[in-house]
């Protein structure tokens, strides 16, 4: 059973304390094994307090990752052991955020497989297995990112660009419903995100062309309520010259109004995909999510003007999709250093230091931005979390070095939070690479780069865990890792972060000051967000480990849960 | 069936217009049979291709084919025996043609790589980002299938990418251009002595 922290010195901890402590004495007595309740409403809204499941693919609808258990803390991680393997048919890139309801585990696989798991013992329940269509086209490897769960549902996205829902029970399909068009480059590898009776999802497809979107869909039927188009139809902006943080980004302004002025607004195939879940305000009804690249990627010759709302963190209404507001970080992008990792709800300190409901978002550019949630305007972003170099060099037909490296920085790899300490926590890559441009035309929805970004092999890789103190935009804390870091992160009321690395290393870190407590390998590339969950008085850990395909990281098929030894 | 064609590099305008041009009309006396009797003249009897630059196409990906048999025939590839050939298919034609192909098992060809060449093509991998698209070589849908393709193949494929021979797939062209002839010829052999796992 999860023991709460008594450490609730600020007001909105002790709010979560609370809630917490509620949530556990509603959920403790029916919390055992096998007892497939339903999920309701109530479950997926106070899920910041419960420190039995793990109803969110990053934890909550705030999004911040961050676990109410204390059962596993610093002091007593040194005895954390493997309590169960599962291998997956599938051998293959790993990214699923297990989802844990009342002691039954939903992850899933590349090419989308689903399993349902014995949360306890890692026993297979269920094996889902996605008649895929004939046409899939996603960037970067066959990926899956996890399952959302409501009522007696699984919902999941396809690399076909299906919606699929699951009987919870057994696995057989309920529905399926066609989002948008494989061929075009639409495809799925999002986990989506439910709310009432909606699923929300965006898509994939910046890399080939396609049109952006948010979609809700009817819980019950798949049937489509409301689309968000990520770029509307008029995408040319303010004509920004510097980006977020006050960098010129050498924009030929009056090339790119004759552009504009002889093709049109290019907003057809603009591009800008979403990667990963919105955060969700119940209280004023707004989803906030962040926008990817413009498409083609490196050839901004196709596409003038700012190309909105691409590289931007949006929030559009919950019930209608109309649009609220925006923030973007880089206009008229040419480097693919753009916005992908899911944003976080919580309260910051704004430039007067008062406390005000924030948004965090961990950015490629390797710096974590930070808005006021009302009106997506930003307070401040931090210090740079990886090596910037010649920002913003344009790129050239031969190829020139800039850092970050496309990757970023932060990739999709969703950060955590700590609302105690204040501190957001990100893992990075650095890996330095060429940008090259090579205009072509439209392709019809095949990968649309115009260019590449090319790894320079001669020069060390490497990656980080980084804390920053979110009200200051200070780094608190910064420990290197072997190799880049793609995959996610978890922080826990036990005061630990846990992430994995490319080389198969499964780490927990002291969150206030970033000490490695405890390692173990896992044999592959342990490259996906872990979870945290409790059963019958047990928390345990868990993670894939299944290597990474962008990154070639090791492939592997393992579930790995860790708990305490006795 | 292959044949190496250098077509220069096309203009945009000229794509352009080859993208938005009319779907080809059914070829008449299309018989599935005679078609593949047609194919296996240079891809091979039993899937192993006549000559060590024609490519394995028994077991390749549907989608894959498919998009290939329509880009020779609007001349998005181009090849002096191909683009005569596919050009005659419909979509309806080029799809009964991958599908045969694709339901087909996959040929053991021979391979013999080097001394070198699997750091050679880890290094080259890398730089590229090969794997984000390309996965473990098994290919899927639209992306080929490259382990245990013929070597040869491989390399002239690469290296019609490097010299904007081959523009069908534009941004290979930036990629291949980052990778020496040691680099191609490493890679070439190591994914042809692949297996999918």
């Amino acid at each position: 059973m999860a023991e709460w922290s008594s450490k609730a010195s600020l007001v909105c901890v002790a709010l979560v304390v609370s809630s917490a402590a509620t949530a556990q004495e509603e959920t403790s007595a029916s919390t055992l094994y096998g007892d497939l309740q339903s999920v309701t409403q109530n479950m997926l809204t106070r899920a910041a307090g419960d420190g039995n499941n793990f109803l969110h693919t990053n934890g909550n609808y705030a999004q911040t990752r961050y676990y109410p258990a204390s059962q596993i803390d610093a002091g007593n991680v040194r005895n954390l052991r493997p309590a169960w393997i599962f291998q997956t048919e599938i051998v293959d890139t790993m990214e699923t955020s297990p989802i844990v309801v009342n002691g039954v585990m939903y992850v899933t696989t590349a090419f989308n497989h689903v399993y349902a798991l014995d949360a306890r013992t890692g026993r297979q329940i269920w094996h889902h297995k996605h008649a895929m269509g004939p046409v899939t086209t996603y960037c970067c490897g066959p990926n899956n990112r996890g399952v959302a769960v409501a009522g007696d549902k699984v919902f999941m996205g396809t690399l076909d660009a299906k919606l699929v829902a699951l009987d919870a029970k057994t696995g057989k399909q309920l529905w399926e419903t066609q989002i948008a068009e494989a061929e075009l480059g639409y495809s799925e590898t999002m986990a989506p995100s439910v709310v009432e009776n909606m699923v929300l999802i965006g898509t994939n497809g910046g890399e080939y062309g396609i049109r952006g979107f948010v979609k809700a869909f009817d819980t019950e039927t798949g049937e489509l309520i409301w689309t968000f188009h990520t770029v509307p139809e008029d995408s040319t902006g303010v004509w920004a010259t510097h980006d977020a943080t006050g960098r010129d980004m050498m924009r030929d302004i009056e090339a790119e109004k004759a552009a504009l002025a002889s093709m049109g607004d290019p907003y057809e195939t603009l591009g800008g995909g979403v990667w990963q879940n919105p955060a969700v305000d119940l209280e004023t009804r707004r989803i906030y999510f962040v926008v990817g690249n413009p498409s083609p990627d490196l050839d901004g010759s196709l596409r003038p003007g700012d190309n909105l709302y691409t590289d931007s963190l949006v929030s559009v209404d919950l019930d209608t999709g109309e649009y609220v507001c925006h923030f973007q970080y880089i206009a008229h992008d040419v480097w693919d250093l753009d916005a992908v990792s899911p944003p976080i709800l919580t309260m910051v300190q704004d430039e007067a230091g008062n406390d005000v409901k924030g948004v965090l978002h961990g950015g490629k550019t390797g710096h974590v931005y930070v808005h006021k949630a009302d009106d997506c305007s930003m307070i401040r972003f931090s210090e740079a979390m990886v090596p910037q170099e010649n920002m913003w060099t344009l790129p050239t037909a031969e190829g020139a070095r800039m850092l970050p490296g496309a990757n970023g920085g932060v990739e999709w790899s969703p950060m955590a939070i700590d609302p105690q300490l204040r501190l957001s926590y990100a893992i990075n890559l650095h890996q330095p690479m060429t940008y090259t441009v090579r205009s072509t035309p439209y392709p019809e929805g095949k990968l649309w780069l115009g260019g590449s970004f090319d790894v320079i092999a001669d020069e060390e890789q490497w990656g980080n865990v980084t804390a920053v103190d979110y009200d200051t935009g200070r780094i608190a804390w910064q420990v290197r890792t072997a190799e880049p870091m793609i995959g996610g992160i978890l922080a826990t009321a036990g005061g630990l972060v846990f992430t994995g690395e490319g080389n198969g290393l499964f780490k927990a870190y002291d969150s206030s000051n970033g000490a490695e407590l405890w390692r173990f390998q896992a044999g592959a590339g342990v490259n996906a967000p872990p979870s945290s969950y409790t059963v019958e008085g047990q928390q345990y850990i868990v993670v894939a480990a299944g290597g990474n395909a962008q990154l070639n990281y090791k492939r592997g098929n393992n579930i790995i849960a860790f708990t305490l030894a006795d | 069936m292959i044949r190496r064609f250098s077509a220069g590099l096309a203009a945009p305008a000229a794509l352009a217009a080859l993208l938005a041009a009319a779907p080809a009309a059914a070829k008449e006396d299309f018989v599935l049979e005679d078609e593949v009797a047609v194919c296996t003249g240079c891809h091979g009897e039993a899937g192993v291709p006549v000559e060590p630059d024609y490519p394995v196409i028994w077991g390749q990906q549907y989608f894959y084919i498919f998009t290939q048999l329509r880009d020779y025939g609007a001349g998005r590839r181009q090849n002096d025996v191909m683009t005569g050939i596919a050009a005659e298919y419909d979509r309806d034609q080029a799809k009964l043609l991958a599908e045969h192909f694709a339901g087909l098992a996959w040929p053991d060809i021979p391979s013999q790589t080097e001394e070198g060449d699997a750091a050679l093509a880890e290094k080259g991998i890398t730089g590229g980002q090969c794997s984000a698209c390309h996965g473990k070589w098994q290919g899927d849908s639209r992306i080929p299938r490259l382990a245990g393709q013929q070597a040869g193949y491989l390399a002239r494929t690469m290296e019609d990418f490097k010299t904007d021979v081959r523009m069908n797939a534009p941004d290979k062209n930036s990629t291949m251009k980052q990778l020496d002839d040691a680099t191609i010829a490493a890679l070439s052999r190591y994914l042809s002595d692949l297996d999918i796992q």
